[in-house]
């Protein structure tokens, strides 16, 4: 429910949709995501061979 | 995706910088370098693909723990000068988006260093990490001014994760480890709630000095001061380190000492700089890193 204006006051101006930033924020952190996934893929793979290597 | 509500009701997606301030990188430097020493120091070799893996766990099982802390203390933040700054009282991130994130990286970090490790490392980690959230942050911290204390032994653990995560059992030396962080965690952050007093006092946190006074929170630094030099040169006499580490940590202990000396035994005015007691902060800093770094120079390159 909307507070009824009090005499004199204006309302405050909606802020504007910032697009651009929306796409950026959303493309780094897709960007990121992939780097991150990528990166655990190898480090994955690099501890299963290690594991392997290694006596137990 | 999670979201944050930054620009008015329009929902943003969380910037990256924002979840990685979270995580408190400057906390966690010194915990991977902990963890690290823990794991150099310890008998025998491990693959560095296996130490790599146990020490990034680590180091993520810390940023969750302090996302998670962030989260709980939003409202506590936004109170304190020192931490207004934040992504969650500064509105640049929504609470959610927190607690995923530091719930997610928790059970990522227990999941690697039970994969890359041993599962008496990943119960170490999910106990420090448990200890952390629920014991010190949710429990302690907001009742008793005895918070750091015992809260202490949450940051003591990571010298222990990473020994164990090598070995896959405790041995004497990284206890005393644990018991060096614990004994070094109330001087020091007494020292800072000294010079930021005002803060804690504002958000209602009962830090010593806000509770005790002045007088008895520098007399319990000088206190532990002087016991957490006894446990840091303890290792030497007892066997367990050379006598690299034995003068190394005699000199520091001494220059700590002699600090919290200077700390525990003044009584300050109106719009005192409190600089005896920055240095002292600054100090304890310092006086872990090298006395760490220490241990595994006493381990591979023995006097």
């Amino acid at each position: 429910m909307t507070p009824p204006d009090l005499p004199g006051e204006t309302p405050p101006e909606p802020q504007p949709f910032d697009e651009a930033e929306y796409r950026r924020r959303q493309r780094s952190r897709a960007n990121l995501m992939g780097w991150l996934l990528g990166g655990l893929a190898f480090l994955f793979f690099f501890i299963t061979i290690a594991r392997m290597v290694v006596p137990k | 995706m999670a979201q944050s509500l930054t620009h008015g009701a329009t929902a943003l997606p969380a910037d990256w910088r924002d979840l990685f301030a979270l995580t408190k990188p400057r906390v966690m430097s010194l915990v991977v370098f902990t963890a690290l020493c823990g794991l150099l120091a310890a008998p025998g070799s491990v693959h560095p693909v296996l130490a790599f893996s146990s020490i990034l766990a680590i180091a993520l099982g810390a940023g969750a723990s302090g996302a998670l802390n962030q989260w709980y203390e939003a409202g506590l933040d936004a109170k304190m000068k020192r931490t207004a700054g934040r992504p969650l009282p500064a509105g640049r991130l929504d609470p959610q988006t927190a607690l995923q994130f530091g719930v997610g990286l928790a059970a990522f970090s227990v999941f690697l260093m039970l994969f890359a490790a041993n599962w008496q490392a990943a119960v170490l980690l999910t106990v420090s990490i448990l200890f952390y959230v629920f014991v010190y942050t949710m429990w302690l911290k907001p009742r008793t001014p005895q918070n750091i204390v015992i809260g202490g032994a949450a940051g003591a653990f990571p010298p222990l994760i990473g020994w164990v995560a090598a070995t896959g059992s405790v041995a004497p030396l990284p206890v005393l480890l644990f018991l060096l962080i614990f004994l070094w965690t109330p001087p020091h952050f007494w020292a800072l709630a000294l010079f930021v007093r005002s803060d804690y006092a504002a958000a209602g946190i009962p830090m010593m000095p806000v509770v005790a006074g002045e007088t008895s929170t520098r007399r319990q630094i000088l206190f532990y001061a002087v016991i957490m030099a006894i446990g840091a040169i303890a290792p030497w006499p007892l066997g367990y380190a050379g006598a690299l580490y034995g003068w190394t940590a005699a000199l520091l202990s001494a220059v700590f000492v002699a600090l919290s000396v200077q700390v525990g035994t003044r009584t300050t005015g109106e719009g005192d700089l409190m600089q005896p007691e920055k240095r002292l902060f600054a100090f304890s800093i310092a006086y872990l890193f090298i006395l760490f770094g220490a241990v595994v120079a006493d381990h591979w390159f023995p006097l």
